[in-house]
Order: structure tokens, then sequence, then C-alpha cells
């Protein structure tokens, strides 16, 4: 068998980008379909598909790390190269949105009232369960660095009993927001304000959920006795998203909740 | 760091997290299952030239049809939908 006199990893031929990129346009006419022509077939087909290709992709990302052992120091420094840029465009993304609460509320038109809150909308008190989430987001970004400790130092129950707590924030923050915007006074379709608050909370949202969905894969896989005391990126790069997911609400309650409001 | 010849690849190896109490036991632990990455690892190096998404063979194949069936599928599907959308509204 030949031998590779290189530290990178020539990956072997995959149907995954191309099934995805096929995912994906299922998935942006399906939204097309069903918002034009209320047929929502398409729709299912694209996010089905989205997730299957997700999940056999990242599988094999799995094998070829943890099984094949193809993730050197090397490679692995491409990873953390990887994860980090992705984190920054991630930022990026919610920036925009910041920028458009800050241009609508710094300098409120007469159709709103001239104020903000806007005239008309009863904004969620900050002290009550939006302070309540931001406990549980800093709780969770203790015991996510009590895990990566845990892992460090070869615990496995410690490191498991970490990581399920963290998770189990996740879901509790996720569970309480979800409550909350049904509880909410007003709507998206509340002008500026509707927009402006459920579009920035609700990504953020969004990205918890995906943020949980990593690290129960993570605790799945530590489990599993995937992870070494000195090789966990995937661990890693959960643990990075999740403090990323917990910095962008910091934002969001101080900018929205707080001075919004 | 360089590029050295015949780097060898990192094995994973079996420096697995042990108990909490006593880091340093073999990987006899039992909490919440034993350890079968090396057994995985014998079943992923296998040289039957299968590549990574097919390599543990029937269940491999058969979600990798479905996910190939849908997507394929679709695309027409959608190639369809959109020639139907594009037509004028002839009232």
């Amino acid at each position: 068998m030949a031998h590779q006199a290189h530290s990178y990893h020539m990956v072997d031929p995959s149907p995954w980008p191309i099934l995805g990129a096929s995912a994906a346009l299922l998935t942006t006419s399906g939204l097309t379909m069903w918002f034009h022509f209320h047929s929502p077939y398409l729709l299912i087909m694209g996010l089905t598909s989205t997730a299957l290709v997700m999940l056999q992709w990242w599988r094999d990302v799995v094998r070829e790390s943890t099984f094949q052992g193809h993730h050197t120091p090397t490679v692995q420094k491409g990873l953390r190269y990887g994860m980090v840029l992705f984190i920054t465009s991630e930022a990026f993304f919610f920036l925009g949105f910041f920028w458009a609460f800050f241009h609508s509320s710094l300098a409120p038109t007469p159709e709103l009232g001239g104020q903000w809150p806007p005239v008309g909308i009863k904004p969620l008190n900050p002290m009550e369960v939006p302070l309540l989430n931001t406990a549980i987001l800093l709780a969770s970004g203790v015991t996510v660095t009590w895990a990566h400790h845990s892992i460090t130092e070869a615990r496995r129950k410690q490191a498991i009993f970490a990581l399920t707590l963290t998770v189990l924030l996740g879901f509790y923050f996720t569970a309480l927001q979800a409550m909350e915007y049904y509880e909410a006074p007003f709507s998206i379709a509340d002008g500026v304000y509707g927009s402006t608050f459920f579009v920035a909370t609700g990504f953020h949202g969004l990205h918890v959920i995906i943020g949980s969905t990593f690290l129960s894969v993570c605790l799945l896989r530590l489990i599993k006795y995937h992870f070494t005391s000195n090789h966990h990126f995937g661990f890693e790069a959960a643990a990075w998203y999740w403090h990323f997911v917990d910095v962008v609400w910091l934002f969001l309650y101080i900018a929205i909740y707080w001075w919004g409001s | 760091q360089g590029l050295k010849p015949l780097v060898p690849t990192e094995s994973p190896g079996p420096d697995a997290i042990f108990g909490t109490s006593k880091p340093g036991l073999p990987a006899t632990d039992t909490f919440l299952g034993t350890n079968k990455v090396p057994d995985l690892q014998k079943v992923f190096q296998r040289s039957d030239g299968l590549p990574v998404h097919l390599k543990r063979g029937y269940p491999d194949r058969m979600l990798y049809r479905t996910t190939m069936a849908l997507t394929i599928g679709g695309t027409f599907y959608c190639l369809v939908a959109l020639y139907i959308a594009s037509q004028p509204k002839t009232k």
C-alpha cells in the first residue's frame, strides 16, 4: 500500500458536495413554491435531503478522523482556521441585523411617534425572562469550559456530566425563548420594532439550536470514546461556536432588550 | 513544521478518556458502554477499495441511494415546477 509523503488529507471521492448543492436548490425553490403556490412538497424534499447530506457528510468526517486517522496536526490546523473563518462570517451576518436595529432605533421616524420603542409597542421587561436567559447562557459557557478541562484531564464521568449540563442549559434557553415568543404582546408584523426584534433574536435562537445540536453530537462522541485528552477538535469547535452564540446574546440583550426598551 | 518524508498519520490510539478518579488505568471503563473505537478503526481501515461513505457496506449504500433518489428526483421535480411557474397566467 503506497504511503503519502505529506501530512495533508487527500479525501476519497464523495457525493456529498454536489448532493448538498442540489439540496440547497430544492430548499430555495421549495420556499418559492410554498410562498407563491402554497405547495410544500418541494420544500419538504429540500429540507429532508439537506438533513441527509449533513448527516452523512459529517459522519464521514468522523470516520476519516477517529477511525482512519487522517487528521494529522497539519490537517487539524486547517480545520481550526476554517472554523475561525466560519464564525467570523457569522459575526458579520449578525452585524447586519444590529446595523438595521440601530438605523431604526437611533433616529426614530415620525411614523413611529418619534420615539423608541415606537408608540403602541409594549417591550418585554429585560429584568424578567431575558435576564434569566442571560444567566443560563453565561452558566452554559462555564459548564462547557468545565467539560473541556475534564476532557484534557481524562476525567470521563466529569466530562460527560459537564457537557450534559451544557446541552440541558441550551435546551432550557430555547424553551424559555419559545415561550417568550408565544407570550409577547407584539409580533414580527408590528412595524420596524417587530421586524428588528424577531429577525435578530430569531436568527440567534436558530444558532442556539444549531449549537445545542453540535454539542449533543459531541456528547454522543464523548460517550463513545471518540475524543482523547489531547485530540478533540470537534469538541473545541463546538465550544467556540457556543461561546460565539453566548456573546451574540449578550449584545442582543444589552442593545435590543435593555437599551431598546 | 515543514514537510517530513513518510509522515505517519496520527493514530487516535487507545488513549481514550479513562475513569474519573485514577487517570492511567487501562481502558476497561464501562461507564455508559465500553470503548469500541479500536474495533471500528479495524473496520474502516480495511483495504477493500471502498470510499469512506460506503465503507460499512449495506446500510451506507441504502442511505446513499435514498439521498441520491430524493435529491435527483427532487431536482427534476424542481425543474418541472419552475417551468410551470414561469408560464404566463392565461385567464
